[in-house]
């Protein structure tokens, strides 16, 4: 499973770095990107009580961010 | 000894990176002007020192740097500062919304296709460069900091007084 | 995760990496993640929620949570973050369900409680606060660099944990690129109130057979471990996200989590079976005391016309053979310069851990690790939610989040023993999250 993980890994890295040299924007052109809706942490909030919640619910949590320590015992 | 001094140097260099500015020597990139106020192309200009500013509407910082921009246009106008705003926004009429929130008492040129940044090579929003009286580009910032405004004033001071 | 913002994006060489502090519980803030909007120069800004967490018949929790960050020039930030929750409720035991009555003994030994004949077992005694502050401070480095540091502090009546992170991001390609990468340690202590159970222990429950009070809190002594126990967790991170287009942002990150020492729930328990299906003992559960995972996430962010599409999907393995997929997907319509809708759909779907086992059989050779605690069997999950958000006159904003979640466990192929076919091994469960907002 984790040979799979290791290759799809790979796969996705190697395709975006290679993609990277044409993609992107001039800076005068990151009107919509500048929003603050489009920031990866827009609502900062929702997503660390979603977090907590699937932490204590689920048996895996980060990804988005570190995955951490903590019980969640319940 | 020196090592340390060096040393020292090289930390104080880069921990400031926001240094602001580059001296440079470089003819400024002509264009066509298209205002009432001004003559129809930036080389006219010659003679006088001349502060572009590039910013759009949705740039946070930009909007920092307006109030200064009117202040020093008032202030230099007769010593022979020109400072011109030119504006990217996509869409006209947000700048104008802008513009309404920010007053600007200098002239504003629009550059929806960014012809005039991409021939400066811009690096990010906003950028200024100061031209001297020659039309050369002497100074360019990328970014505005209020902190750094008596830097940008004695850039102006430095090139009117050539 | 990154540290650019998006303003910052915009702005050349001004960057800003507002750290976003993940998780709670649990998870320490971490460096990279996102392009951040970039504070106003040296105001506060305040972001403020209040979430209610309910399950039918089980865990109720009320978390309140106060973020402030403030921009002190040039780029140097400070994010602080101060969480409160309190919990209370009834949480799975990990017991089956039996055609009679079952009697429990309390985790503190003190007290008992009952659960009714086809009735899931519940222990209703959870009760705890929990308080979490994290500080972090991100600044730029040196040319197109920007490292972040921060502390983690969370404490709750049993549990302690104390993290630190550090992470550095670097821009490329005109800050179309930025790569980063990020440590985060963690060192956690559990002190259960009765102690911790010896693995495999039997349950004591006092039905007459002790001549006195002393007697069975002997009995219940020789089930428990006095000391505290404790675990560290090293989490490494790298991230790489990439302006697509002017509409389109994507992300990727891998994260190597391990994690050393107590991982074991002790508050859960097994149920040992007879060929019949009927209970004839509980046994406290045992877990591994290492965990090895990975995870790769990826997350795309759309701006449309009006409103922006978000969908990510996370990926994570791990040595204890938890694989799990999770799709999440938030839409933003804008009704209004002012206003919007968000509707939210999130699946999950995980597959059971090795030592996973919903009972022990009677008489069978006992295993080395085992747990029926059911949030590491076999499962899938989905959650349904709308938010509506207003951006007042004075820029102040107002949102209301409400959401429903579901998580419906798997018999990851056990086959169950006589009675216990005609019980529900495997009740879903049901929330409802209800939040509201307010920045300043």
């Amino acid at each position: 499973m984790l040979k799979k993980a290791r290759i799809i890994l790979a796969f996705l890295v190697s395709t975006q770095l290679a993609g990277c040299a044409n993609l992107g924007v001039k800076p005068w052109e990151r009107d919509l990107l500048a929003k603050d809706e489009m920031a990866l942490d827009a609502e900062g909030n929702d997503l660390g009580l979603d977090d907590h919640i699937y932490f204590s619910k689920e048996a895996t949590s980060g990804g988005r961010a570190f995955a951490g320590g903590g019980c969640g015992c319940n | 000894m020196s090592y340390i001094r060096l040393s020292i140097l090289f930390f104080t260099l880069s921990f400031s990176p926001l240094s602001l500015s580059i001296a440079q020597e470089i003819s400024a990139p002509d264009f066509a002007i298209s205002h009432g106020q001004l003559p129809s192309k930036l080389s006219a200009l010659k003679g006088q020192v001349v502060y572009l500013d590039f910013w759009a509407s949705w740039c946070k910082p930009c909007r920092k740097s307006f109030p200064w921009m009117n202040q020093m246009q008032k202030k230099y106008a007769a010593q022979g500062l020109q400072i011109i705003a030119i504006n990217l926004d996509a869409e006209n009429a947000l700048a104008k919304a802008f513009l309404e929130k920010v007053p600007a008492q200098i002239p504003i040129i629009y550059d929806p296709e960014g012809n005039i940044a991409s021939d400066y090579q811009l690096l990010g929003m906003p950028s200024s460069y100061v031209i001297d009286k020659n039309g050369n580009i002497r100074f360019s910032h990328k970014g505005f900091f209020t902190r750094s405004e008596p830097l940008y004033e004695q850039e102006l001071v430095l090139l009117l007084n050539e | 995760m990154q540290l650019t913002s998006n303003n910052q994006l915009a702005k050349g060489t001004k960057k800003v990496a507002n750290i976003n502090t993940a998780l709670a519980a649990a998870t320490c803030a971490l460096l990279g993640t996102s392009p951040v909007v970039q504070a106003e120069e040296n105001v506060w800004e305040m972001d403020t929620a209040l979430l209610y967490y309910g399950e039918t018949d089980r865990v109720t929790a009320v978390e309140g949570v106060f973020s402030a960050k403030k921009d002190f020039g040039d780029e140097h930030i400070f994010s602080g973050k101060f969480v409160l929750d309190t919990l209370t409720g009834a949480s799975a035991t990990g017991a089956v369900s039996q055609p009679n009555a079952q009697t429990f003994t309390r985790p503190s030994g003190k007290g008992q409680y009952e659960i009714q004949g086809g009735e899931l077992p519940l222990d209703d005694t959870f009760r705890d606060t929990r308080l979490q502050l994290e500080a972090q401070w991100t600044q730029p480095l040196w040319d197109n660099m920007r490292g972040s540091t921060g502390v983690h502090f969370s404490k709750e009546y049993d549990y302690l944990s104390i993290a630190i992170n550090g992470s550095l991001a670097k821009d490329f390609n005109q800050k179309n690129t930025t790569v980063s990468a990020g440590l985060s340690l963690a060192f956690d202590t559990i002190d259960p109130e009765g102690g911790r159970p010896v693995a495999f222990s039997e349950m004591v429950i006092d039905e007459g057979q002790f001549a006195d009070e002393q007697d069975y809190q002997a009995a219940f002594d020789a089930t428990r471990q006095k000391d505290s126990d404790d675990k560290s967790t090293v989490d490494l991170m790298f991230g790489v996200t990439q302006i697509i287009n002017r509409r389109m942002l994507v992300q990727f990150n891998y994260g190597l989590s391990t994690s050393d020492g107590y991982h074991t729930d002790p508050f859960k328990v097994l149920s040992v079976i007879d060929d019949q299906g009927l209970t004839k003992s509980l046994v406290y559960e045992e877990r591994p005391t290492e965990r090895t995972r990975h995870s790769f996430y990826w997350q795309t962010k759309y701006a449309l016309d009006k409103g922006v599409a978000d969908i990510s999907y996370r990926y994570a393995t791990d040595d204890w053979d938890i694989n799990s997929h999770t799709i999440d997907s938030r839409l933003r319509f804008n009704l209004t310069d002012n206003t919007y809708i968000q509707p939210h759909f999130r699946y999950y779907q995980q597959g059971a851990a090795e030592f996973y086992q919903p009972f022990l059989l009677e008489g069978s050779t006992l295993p080395t690790f085992a747990s029926a605690d059911y949030r590491l069997g076999e499962m899938t999950a989905y959650t349904v939610g709308l938010k509506y958000g207003m951006k007042m006159p004075s820029g102040n904003e107002w949102a209301f989040r409400l959401e429903y979640y579901q998580q419906d466990p798997k018999n990851a192929g056990f086959d169950a023993p006589g009675a216990l076919q005609q019980l529900d091994l495997y009740p879903s469960l049901k929330a409802v999250i209800a939040q509201v907002s307010y920045s300043f």
